[in-house]
């Protein structure tokens, strides 16, 4: 049996475990059914030294449940940012690392051959010049060294102003320690700032799912296509069925709920001549394919229909192009006026009126009506009535209520006047 | 350009700071970094390599180590750190923090380098529609000021338009500016000056705030936020009965993933899910649960029981 490593290769492997444990935080060794008991011990091993301080266990009849007791209320950084430290290296790796950026520190020009012998007469480390070069080659791939031609020699160097700039620049660490939590690939916010061996001690996020990180991989994948307007192949494993499938599309923009947690991808299907959208979390692997032709024309096209959608669907269930929701509510004026810029701030483009004293009415036409369901329920105990050109809206939303009456226990006052 | 790579592991980050010590550290302080630093099992992979030499890092001299590395040691940027700096200049907050003049500075230095994504790359569907205005000089001038009082544990004369229109006038500690991802708005948590009473977070837009000044008194020493937070947590925390129809599992989960929570299985489809709120949180958390109508039941605590109750009643008043 090999020794358990705390170190690992890939991210992608750990990636569904940590969501598992992070989002539902229920699940026993039991419920990995596709995984062997042993990696599911290890992955879980991993998890506990990684993210020790957030690891709660909670002993239930047949295990444990491990979930990741995770309040951002009460936090300065993602704690899922462990998870990206923890790539493996070989032993010539880390060491080669050290001595190659110190061997450059004072901004000198070195070829792979100089670099070689340095090592040797300066930290009495025997490597083989092929083993240096392509280190070397590697940093100057990343970006840490700069390689150029001197003569007939590649020369080797490292330009620390940069990093010399961030160091000596207060506001910017600070802008590092909000970005860290509230932006885009906040997990390289965060690398910086443990480079200049900062941390946040300002700022609190709300809103901010930090689960998201853990498709960084992924999101940066689909960047590169989007700059080079590439079209791509997506490897998709379906949430609900656990199934696999390849779906050929190009990349357009990247979609973000602040409510539900989710982010996607919008894309453009050449099959069926149709934008869709597909849950970052549910890509498992982006390969690029041949530049698409018409991509600036689809990118206008979508700026068109974006003002028709609500969420992330372009299709009712009815078969509608526009399906038109009016909702009226009842807010008692003055003191109730919140509930009208409440209409106004979370509308998404729909018309806000007054129709009587104490009654507006918020009206909109979007592709998919289905998807304001859950903002309507929001409005549960002022609303005076909903109408919808897809019937099922409508239905559905006046279902759920009886459900929900029964569900509570809430008596029609009008019954108990009768009885 | 790799996000995931050792460049920016924990291990590579304990063995540079190891490393820049100026004095030789025994193998004691080693285990001390390893153990501050590290993951919980980094000492059982990072020890035995620096024993036996086979990380070539250190000198030994006796029981000590020696760095063979320079104090003044610099990892440079990548280019993934450069490229997402230049995206950063193009967000509309980076105004907040950086000076026009440090902003040229920056961009001037990232010249050539493509920004890792453009703003008009995402797009967030249910953002709210009034955030703060970001370039207005009086919003930045009260930001850094709180910022730069939060930084001393300084008292701060604030001036504040409440929403209900009233004027606030009172010093205060900042402890933490808030960010709200779907509000698109920064809030003040802060502490006031009370003599006797029991400490509690005051919240502030900070778009109302009309003016900061600087006193010269400071709070010391400076209060834990997360005690004030947790201590505000009703002690019975909100209970929901989740029926695993339309993915209402997954949904809830996700949605509710920033609460301290904690989530049991009852049988093959049900769950019981408890999750910790206080008052500031309770109007949201409310709405949060309407919105999933049906799917989630709530079964304690009673207060809030009582007030989805009431807004369903209220409803069936007006006649659905």
């Amino acid at each position: 049996m090999s020794d358990f490593q705390e170190l690992i290769k890939s991210f992608s492997k750990i990636r569904e475990y940590v969501r598992d444990f992070f989002v539902y935080g229920f699940k026993t060794r039991s419920d990995f059914k596709d995984k062997s008991p042993r990696t599911y011990d290890n992955q879980r091993r991993r998890l506990e030294s990684w993210l020790g301080p957030y690891v709660r266990k909670d002993y239930v009849p047949g295990g444990f449940n491990l979930s990741l007791a995770i309040d951002s209320n009460l936090l300065d950084t993602n704690p899922l940012f462990q998870v990206w430290k923890t790539k493996s290296f070989t032993d010539n790796d880390i060491q080669l690392h050290f001595f190659i950026l110190d061997l450059l520190q004072e901004g000198n020009t070195q070829t792979a051959e100089e670099i070689t012998d340095r090592l040797l007469t300066d930290y009495e480390a025997l490597f083989d010049i092929q083993t240096v070069r392509r280190k070397c080659n590697a940093y100057a791939k990343e970006g840490l060294l700069k390689k150029q031609k001197s003569g007939k020699s590649v020369v080797f160097s490292l330009d620390n102003t940069l990093m010399q700039w961030l160091k000596s620049n207060k506001n910017l660490r600070t802008a590092l320690a909000f970005f860290q939590m509230a932006g885009n690939f906040g997990i390289i916010a965060n690398q910086l700032l443990e480079q200049m061996d900062a941390t946040n001690q300002i700022f609190r996020v709300k809103h901010s799912f930090f689960v998201h990180t853990l498709e960084d991989e992924i999101l940066f994948d689909l960047l590169q296509a989007m700059h080079k307007q590439m079209a791509i192949k997506l490897e998709i494993k379906s949430s609900k069925t656990d199934r696999e499938n390849m779906v050929h599309c190009i990349p357009l923009q990247i979609f973000t709920s602040t409510r539900s947690g989710r982010r996607f991808l919008c894309a453009f299907l050449g099959s069926s001549r149709r934008f869709t959208c597909f849950r970052l979390d549910t890509v498992k692997h982006v390969f690029l394919l041949e530049e698409a032709e018409d991509y600036e024309e689809l990118l206008a096209k979508l700026e068109r229909n974006r003002p028709h959608l609500w969420g992330v669907s372009f299709q009712s269930t009815e078969r509608h192009h526009l399906d038109r929701l009016t909702m009226t509510v009842w807010a008692l004026e003055p003191t109730e006026n919140y509930i009208v810029e409440r209409l106004k701030r979370e509308g998404r483009g729909g018309t806000v009126t007054r129709t009587a004293r104490n009654t507006y009415q918020y009206e909109t036409e979007v592709f998919d009506c289905n998807e304001m369901l859950p903002w309507i329920r929001t409005f549960i105990g002022r609303i005076l009535s909903l109408e919808c050109t897809a019937k099922s809206v409508e239905q559905r939303f006046y279902k759920d209520l009886q459900n929900m009456y029964q569900m509570y226990d809430i008596n029609d006052s009008t019954d108990e006047q009768n009885e | 350009m790799e996000i995931f790579s050792e460049i920016y592991s924990c291990y590579y980050r304990v063995l540079r700071h190891l490393l820049s010590s100026q004095n030789p550290l025994t193998i004691k302080d080693i285990y001390n970094r390893i153990c501050q630093e590290g993951f919980e099992e980094s000492l059982l992979s990072i020890i035995p390599k620096l024993e036996d030499g086979t990380w070539n890092l250190f000198k030994k001299e006796g029981e000590l180590y020696l760095s063979k590395i320079s104090p003044s040691f610099i990892t440079p940027l990548t280019d993934l750190e450069k490229s997402y700096l230049k995206a950063l200049l193009a967000d509309p907050r980076i105004g907040l923090f950086l000076e026009p003049a440090q902003a040229e500075t920056l961009n001037h230095m990232l010249t050539h380098v493509p920004p890792l994504w453009q703003q008009e790359q995402f797009w967030c569907y249910d953002r709210f529609a009034d955030g703060d205005p970001y370039d207005d000089e009086t919003y930045r001038r009260n930001f850094r000021l709180l910022l730069e009082a939060q930084k001393n544990c300084q008292y701060a004369d604030i001036d504040y338009n409440s929403p209900k229109g009233n004027r606030v006038h009172h010093y205060y500690v900042p402890l933490r500016l808030e960010y709200s991802v779907k509000n698109d708005k920064f809030r003040l948590l802060a502490l006031a000056h009370r003599s006797h009473k029991r400490q509690k977070l005051e919240i502030f837009n900070i778009d109302r705030i009309a003016n900061v000044k600087l006193t010269d008194k400071k709070l010391s020493p400076s209060p834990s936020i997360n005690d004030i937070i947790q201590n505000s947590y009703y002690k019975e925390p909100l209970k929901l009965r989740i029926v695993n129809k339309r993915n209402a599992l997954e949904r809830a989960m996700l949605h509710f993933a920033n609460y301290e929570k904690n989530t049991v299985k009852i049988d093959e489809n049900t769950y019981e899910c408890l999750i910790y709120y206080n008052q500031n949180m309770e109007t949201e958390l409310l709405i949060e649960v309407l919105s999933f109508g049906p799917m989630l039941t709530v079964i304690g605590n009673e207060r809030f029981l009582g007030s989805l109750k009431r807004r369903l009643e209220k409803q069936r008043e007006l006649g659905h």
